[in-house]
């Protein structure tokens, strides 16, 4: 009983344990959701570039102002929406095609990033701000978390039905007069806004993984996307528990931790999901 | 309805993408009630015709009236059914979800699907004879099936101008013949019925009427009188493969 106790209780006796599986919590709620329309969008590359492209930004707060919330927040922020917008504009003015201005321009930024670190005062711990520690996560990252995923949930629960209609028949939404660029633009925002404030559990590099793996593992289970949505949130907050009293007991980077349990969950579904798995198309002769 | 008024009227439109002509100078009429196939070959504007019947396309001249309004302003009746290919059939929805989504445009942003909204949703699908498949996945249908649906959806949305971006494509000949039953019976009804079509044969059986393009106007009115050897010839003479190549660049910023 007391094995289980030091298992799974104590770790939480410590507050900053609580900050931090509270925030993990928070941004699984959030995530979970916006994952969902990223892997149904074919948007999960997407999502992983921009993780990428945050981190001149946040670098460039952290030089400039020290490392408040608040700094690091609109640094992330600002870098994310003009990858986005970059790569956007790049797409519709030159040849280039979408997916190239996007590689291209998160690359740049990621290795402009990377080069602001390396001029970060040595106290920072460059593993910390890439792979996520779950021990930083400060009262101000809370409040940041609770925020973010409120408004997340918020425009899911008002605006559902619009973001339904976008992702599976973005020209039958234009049809009945639904602002298409509207709904995208505020998803890339969601989106960045989410990545920003997953950074300090998860880590810029893997913070994508909170959102991506329970979405694309409740593809594999589900045939409505209202049961998609409530799954993969589910996934999010399991995953982010187990990860995290992973992380506590052995050590390990807690951006990490969570998302290879996520991966774990995400390779069985893939195997054995009764409908879509991997063993039920080969054991029924090809895909179809 | 009477079928001697017009419901789509188009002076003298012309449509470009930048330096490229893809609409010239059309006018035509269509009449309240009637079936019509937009025919033409790559190129010849058959979808720019659609999408601007439907309001998005910027026109370099003209004007068109959907009843006595302009198309932005006559949303709640145009019904738009899109491309097969257009539709991802592995997204985690069922029959009765898309369904739904016809009458998404008519209930606030804050309020649920209302009585009315419910009775219209299965009063499409019993029209179409998909109430029994209202549960399944849509990839788990035959392709007959999922036309249904998005057929279903657009009779959901309760409009009386039916725009079909080739709905004939992909289709086996069982299920292409249910199709062109489904639409004489529309017309039968009353519904007006506009499809950008890529068979003539297909054309011939299902349509009553035909509009032939090559960017110009080539004939419109009805399908016999259209197709006729001389028009046909007229219409698909050119090689256009230039035109539909750099067509299709220009529409490459739609999503998906």
């Amino acid at each position: 009983m007391s094995a289980l106790h030091d298992l799974l209780l104590a770790p939480f006796s410590y507050e900053f344990m609580r900050r931090g599986l509270l925030s993990a919590f928070l941004l699984g709620v959030s995530g979970g959701l916006l994952g969902c329309v990223l892997v149904l969008r074919r948007l999960a590359l997407m999502g992983d570039a921009l993780s990428h492209s945050l981190l001149p930004g946040i670098a460039a707060a952290w030089l400039l102002f020290g490392t408040s919330t608040a700094a690091l927040f609109f640094g992330g922020l600002a870098a994310g929406l003009l990858t986005a917008l970059g790569s956007a504009l790049l797409s519709r003015l030159t040849r280039v095609k979408e997916d190239a201005a996007f590689g291209s321009l998160f690359i740049v930024f990621f290795a402009a990033g990377v080069a602001l670190i390396s001029k970060l005062p040595t106290r920072v711990n460059l593993a910390d701000f890439l792979f996520g520690n779950v021990l930083g996560v400060s009262p101000s990252d809370l409040r940041l978390a609770l925020v973010v995923s409120a408004v997340t949930v918020a425009v899911f629960v008002l605006f559902y039905r619009s973001i339904l209609l976008e992702t599976f028949d973005p020209v039958f939404h234009r049809a009945t007069g639904g602002r298409g660029g509207l709904v995208h633009l505020g998803f890339l925002t969601l989106t960045v806004l989410n990545l920003v404030a997953a950074m300090q559990t998860m880590g810029v590099v893997l913070a994508l993984g909170l959102f991506l793996l329970p979405a694309v593992s409740a593809y594999l289970w589900c045939d409505r996307f209202v049961t998609m949505l409530v799954t993969s949130v589910c996934l999010a907050l399991l995953g982010s528990l187990v990860g995290i009293l992973i992380s506590f007991h052995a050590g390990l980077a807690s951006g990490a931790a969570v998302v290879l349990c996520l991966g774990a969950v995400f390779v069985a579904s893939a195997l054995f999901s009764p409908r879509y798995g991997a063993i039920r198309t080969l054991r029924a002769g090809g895909k179809g | 309805m009477s079928s001697d008024q017009n419901i789509v009227l188009f002076r003298s439109v012309t449509v470009r993408y930048g330096r490229l002509t893809a609409l010239r100078d059309i006018s035509l009429e269509i009449p309240c009630g009637s079936s019509t196939a937009i025919l033409g070959g790559n190129g010849a504007g058959k979808s720019t015709l659609l999408r601007a019947v439907l309001g998005w396309q910027s026109l370099a001249g003209g004007e068109i009236r959907i009843g006595d309004a302009h198309p932005r302003h006559a949303r709640p009746r145009l019904s738009y059914v899109p491309q097969r290919h257009a539709v991802d059939w592995d997204f985690p929805i069922t029959v009765r979800g898309v369904v739904e989504q016809g009458r998404y445009p008519h209930v606030g942003v804050f309020a649920r699907l209302g009585l009315d909204d419910r009775r219209m949703v299965d009063g499409a699908l019993e029209e179409l004879g998909i109430a029994d498949l209202a549960d399944r996945q849509i990839r788990r249908l035959s392709g007959g099936q999922q036309q249904r649906v998005f057929l279903a959806r657009a009779v959901a949305h309760g409009g009386d101008i039916f725009l079909l971006d080739e709905p004939f494509a992909g289709l086996d000949l069982f299920a292409a013949e249910e199709l062109g039953h489904i639409l004489r019976e529309w017309e039968e009804q009353g519904r007006t019925v506009l499809a950008a079509v890529h068979d003539l044969d297909i054309a011939r059986r299902s349509f009553t009427r035909g509009v032939l393009l090559d960017t110009t106007l080539v004939a419109s009115g009805p399908i016999g009188e259209v197709l006729t050897a001389a028009n046909i010839d007229r219409a698909y003479r050119h090689g256009r493969c230039v035109h539909a190549e750099a067509l299709r660049g220009a529409q490459a910023g739609e999503p998906r």
